[in-house]
């Protein structure tokens, strides 16, 4: 197995303790570079920009945080913040009104005037809360946000507000619907299935997951959301109905271990990303599998580490997306679509860990690795690309390009002899070099 | 902020290996071709090579199981050759110490197969072992060829000591083992050294001479220039520093180049430098040795900014025909210098740093050779945690090789115009560099 060393990093002062999915990267102010959000348990959200180790805005919410998210959850066209605590209080901030256009030149001696200012927007909903999602649920093209539940209830919630209103404090959070599922939810996430369509999907305990139904499409009356509400409180047939679970087959050792999920893993190439969607499963226990929508396995791999954070990143620039898992220890794995595995050991115990396009250094997003360890800080690995995933050599390189055999037979070169070959490429790197220096 | 990377690391992490134990400054070596050997204190040694398996390409790290190695020895060197023309078998020294409680010993362990067949199999290598208890506490293993009375060469071990004396060990041909010779014979600068030596490096340069060097851990460099054949000491130098000396290493800025005939390459033979690396003070080139001995010192600045210096390296890893110097530290960071021609007398900046990378812990050994077997080198870097293989970026290096590849063409098959004006289209895009000698006339547009 393939194991690499990355050093480029950066640490950023992070003195609290934070549930695992209180930290996400995103565009919180909408200036097209990605930002880190952190929430602790004491209800400050932390957002840290490039490689500034203070953060550079710091808000109070009410309550433990235990998620946030960055997108268009009010369908605004811009990115909001949300910070949602263990009590059920979700908090909204626009981070592009409060950080003015000087945001950039000024860094952190500044970002104390913005202190402790109030959220947007503050609803109370049922508490409990554990991982949140703000995505496209139900295929029409606006954002609902989607929230787990410790008592393995998840519900969905859409941003509401009269038409011509475009103050904040107008609008509001409504109820879609509530799912009760078997097993505890560990992950939320969206994948397209097999028409196309986005489906939503939950981790459930044992390698299994489960699809919600959005019932409210198939339903005649979408805008009258108060009847929607009534209709999915408990007690009602609603959630057996909605909740289709799907167990993997294979070697589960405990059917109760703890399952993390992620879909909509981009294959990159146009055409073949309108097939179904893939999505990857990894437990507790070391299991790692990527499947599709259709339920067909791709790969499975069974590793001795306690994984229990699972991140999709585009590590080589090609468009694929490779599947990253975390384990408490540090051990990381990045797997590609053909199985290929990278390894990385981060050198502590893990808190949290998140992976994605980050703005840390040159001013663009690159992929990165985030950790949060326990020891008041944040690392922040800036240079995780790799050129390819699999170890390869010059003279494979060289074959894959069109010119090299002409190149070789004019040069009177056996191409198949590859010790000939060898030894001309050392020539020409190793000597020819010194010709052309005048 | 200061820039804290400069960015132009031309490398690529291609895999790690992680070691059950730490290793040293004296812990790297090449073995073959493609293989490399590290030894970590608790008496491990690993053997790292690419292996073609299934068609795919894999960096394997496994340990070699080398026999005699008591489970309580702490391994202090290691170094492997070929030997000399026309035998050519491995050999494979380790040095270590073994710690039984009341007394801890010294060993010399040389490894070499004669079987025929054998002679470069590591496995049945390991297992053919010669023992010898040393009287001192031994440091640096090194080996180099030397010429032999009747005007054969062979390859011998060097090793090193805390008695002050630097050992020789070599091949008795009819016994078929390896014995202790008294250094002076051969190595006439190696006598009477001023303290114990830390490193030891020599240099074989046109007419039958060597450089030798060494450092000692009083501070002492020496320096002498050496006719093979008596063997006589021509002419010999001493400086003293402040410090230990980590590493002295003897090179020429130019590597060798096809086209150089010659006489240009006796001309060449008036630039061949000394590098000295020491635990506290900047790194130091002394330049034309042979012309001003160690007299003109050019000092690598920066080079004592991240602790000590463990290792060093002159390659040339840009492909440009000139070396750069790598310098590996104690405080995690890898330097490279290049040198710049001097554009105005009396500036003394010669060597300026390009690049810089930080490893997770001190970077002990650096070496720099093909171990994937595609004729571009790659360079290993020891830390204080394992080995690290760094490959050059593939995509660019492969550019640069079509590119060259094109620029043979004229002179090869001068006057084929017709084949090279239909190759233009398709180069088109792989010639990046403006300057390049050959360029075809661009196709007619249509």
């Amino acid at each position: 197995m393939r194991s690499l060393n990355y050093v480029q990093r950066v640490s950023l002062d992070f003195t609290g303790t934070l549930f695992p999915h209180a930290i996400c990267l995103g565009d919180a102010d909408n200036d097209t570079l990605n930002e880190l959000v952190v929430g602790d348990t004491s209800g400050k959200l932390l957002i840290y920009k490039n490689d500034v180790s203070k953060p550079w805005m710091t808000r109070t919410c009410v309550g433990m945080l235990t998620c946030v998210a960055v997108g268009d959850v009010c369908n605004k066209g811009k990115n909001f913040v949300v910070a949602v605590g263990a009590e059920g209080w979700f908090h909204l901030f626009d981070m592009t009104a409060t950080a003015p256009g000087k945001a950039d030149s000024v860094s952190q001696q500044d970002s104390l005037c913005f202190e402790d200012q109030k959220p947007c927007f503050t609803q109370h909903i049922p508490a409990n809360t554990k991982v949140i999602l703000i995505s496209d649920i139900d295929g029409d093209g606006r954002c609902e946000l989607v929230v787990g539940y410790t008592d393995r209830v998840v519900r969905a919630f859409r941003w509401e507000e009269p038409a011509e209103s475009t103050d904040l404090g107008s609008g509001q959070l409504v109820l879609l619907k509530k799912w009760l599922l078997e097993g505890q939810v560990d992950s939320l996430s969206v994948n397209p299935g097999p028409e196309g369509l986005p489906e939503l999907m939950v981790s459930q305990p044992g390698c299994s997951y489960a699809i919600l139904l959005c019932s409210w499409t198939t339903q005649d009356f979408p805008s009258d959301s108060s009847g929607e509400e009534a209709g999915s409180t408990p007690g009602s047939d609603g959630p057996s109905r909605d909740v289709i679970l799907h167990l993997t087959t294979g070697r589960i050792h405990n059917k109760n271990v703890s399952t993390h999920l992620i879909g909509s893993i981009s294959r990159g190439s146009k055409e073949e990303s309108s097939k179904c969607g893939l999505f990857a499963m990894c437990t507790l226990d070391g299991t790692l599998k990527l499947m599709d929508s259709s339920e067909q396995l791709l790969w499975s791999v069974q590793v001795d580490h306690q994984l229990f954070a699972l991140q999709k990143l585009d590590v080589t620039g090609d468009g694929r997306e490779e599947v990253v898992a975390c384990a408490w220890d540090g051990q990381t794995y990045i797997i590609d679509h053909n199985r290929m595995v990278v390894r990385f050991q981060f050198e502590e115990n893990v808190n949290a860990f998140c992976a994605g396009q980050y703005t840390c250094k040159e001013g663009r997003n690159s992929p990165c690795l985030v950790y949060v360890g326990f020891n008041h800080k944040i690392y922040v690995y800036w240079r995780v690309g790799l050129e390819r995933m699999e170890p390869t050599n010059l003279l494979r390189i060289l074959d894959q390009r069109p010119t090299f055999r002409g190149l070789l037979e004019q040069l009177g070169l056996d191409g198949e002899d590859p010790t000939a070959v060898r030894k001309l490429v050392a020539d020409v790197l190793y000597k020819d070099g010194a010709v052309q220096t005048p | 902020m200061q820039p804290e990377e400069k960015d132009a690391f031309p490398f690529v992490e291609d895999s790690f290996t992680r070691f059950p134990s730490q290793s040293n400054i004296y812990g790297l070596c090449q073995a073959g071709e493609q293989e490399l050997l590290a030894a970590t204190l608790k008496g491990k040694v690993v053997c790292f090579r690419y292996q073609v398996l299934q068609q795919k390409i894999q960096p394997v790290a496994k340990e070699v199981q080398f026999t005699y190695i008591p489970v309580d020895a702490e391994i202090v060197s290691i170094d492997a050759f070929n030997k000399s023309a026309p035998n050519r078998g491995l050999v494979v020294g380790i040095t270590f110490i073994k710690d039984s409680g009341d007394k801890a010993t010294p060993f010399l362990n040389i490894y070499c197969d004669y079987e025929p067949g054998s002679e470069f199999n590591l496995e049945s290598i390991a297992q053919s072992c010669l023992n010898l208890e040393l009287q001192f506490t031994p440091f640096q293993l090194y080996h180099t060829e030397v010429h032999c009375e009747g005007g054969g060469r062979e390859t011998v071990f060097l090793l090193s000591g805390h008695d002050q004396r630097i050992h020789l060990y070599k091949e008795n041909a009819s016994l078929h083992q390896f014995e202790e010779q008294p250094v002076e014979r051969l190595f006439p600068e190696l006598q009477e050294l001023p303290s114990n030596v830390l490193w030891l490096h020599m240099l074989s340069v046109p007419g039958g001479r060597r450089f030798s060097t060494y450092g000692c851990q009083n501070g002492c460099v020496g320096l002498a220039l050496v006719d093979q054949s008596k063997p006589e000491v021509l002419q010999s130098w001493r400086v003293l520093q402040d410090s230990p000396i980590s590493t002295v290493l003897l090179f020429s800025l130019n590597s060798d180049s096809p086209s150089t005939t010659a006489e240009e390459k006796g001309e060449e033979m008036g630039t061949y430098n000394l590098l000295v690396t020491s635990t506290i003070e900047t790194a130091i080139v002394y330049r034309d040795i042979q012309e001003h001995g160690m007299s003109h010192p050019v000092f690598l600045l920066e080079s004592d900014q991240w602790d000590a210096v463990l290792c060093a390296l002159v390659v040339d890893l840009d492909f440009d025909g000139q070396k750069e110097v790598l310098i590996g530290t104690y405080g995690q960071e890898l330097l490279c210098y290049k040198f710049q021609e001097q554009l105005h007398s009396g500036s003394e900046r010669l060597f300026e740093m390009v690049w810089r990378r930080s490893f997770k812990s001190p970077v002990l050994s650096i070496t720099y050779s093909d171990l994937t077997g595609d004729g571009l080198k790659e360079l290993a870097i020891l830390t204080l945690k394992g080995l690290h293989i760094m490959q050059h970026s593939l995509s660019s290096t492969a550019d640069l090789v079509l590119q060259r590849l094109t620029r043979r063409l004229p002179m090869l098959t001068a006057g084929s115009e017709l084949s090279s004006g239909h190759d233009s289209q398709d180069k088109a895009d792989t010639v990046r560099a403006p300057e390049s000698t050959y360029q075809p006339p661009p196709p007619p547009p249509n």
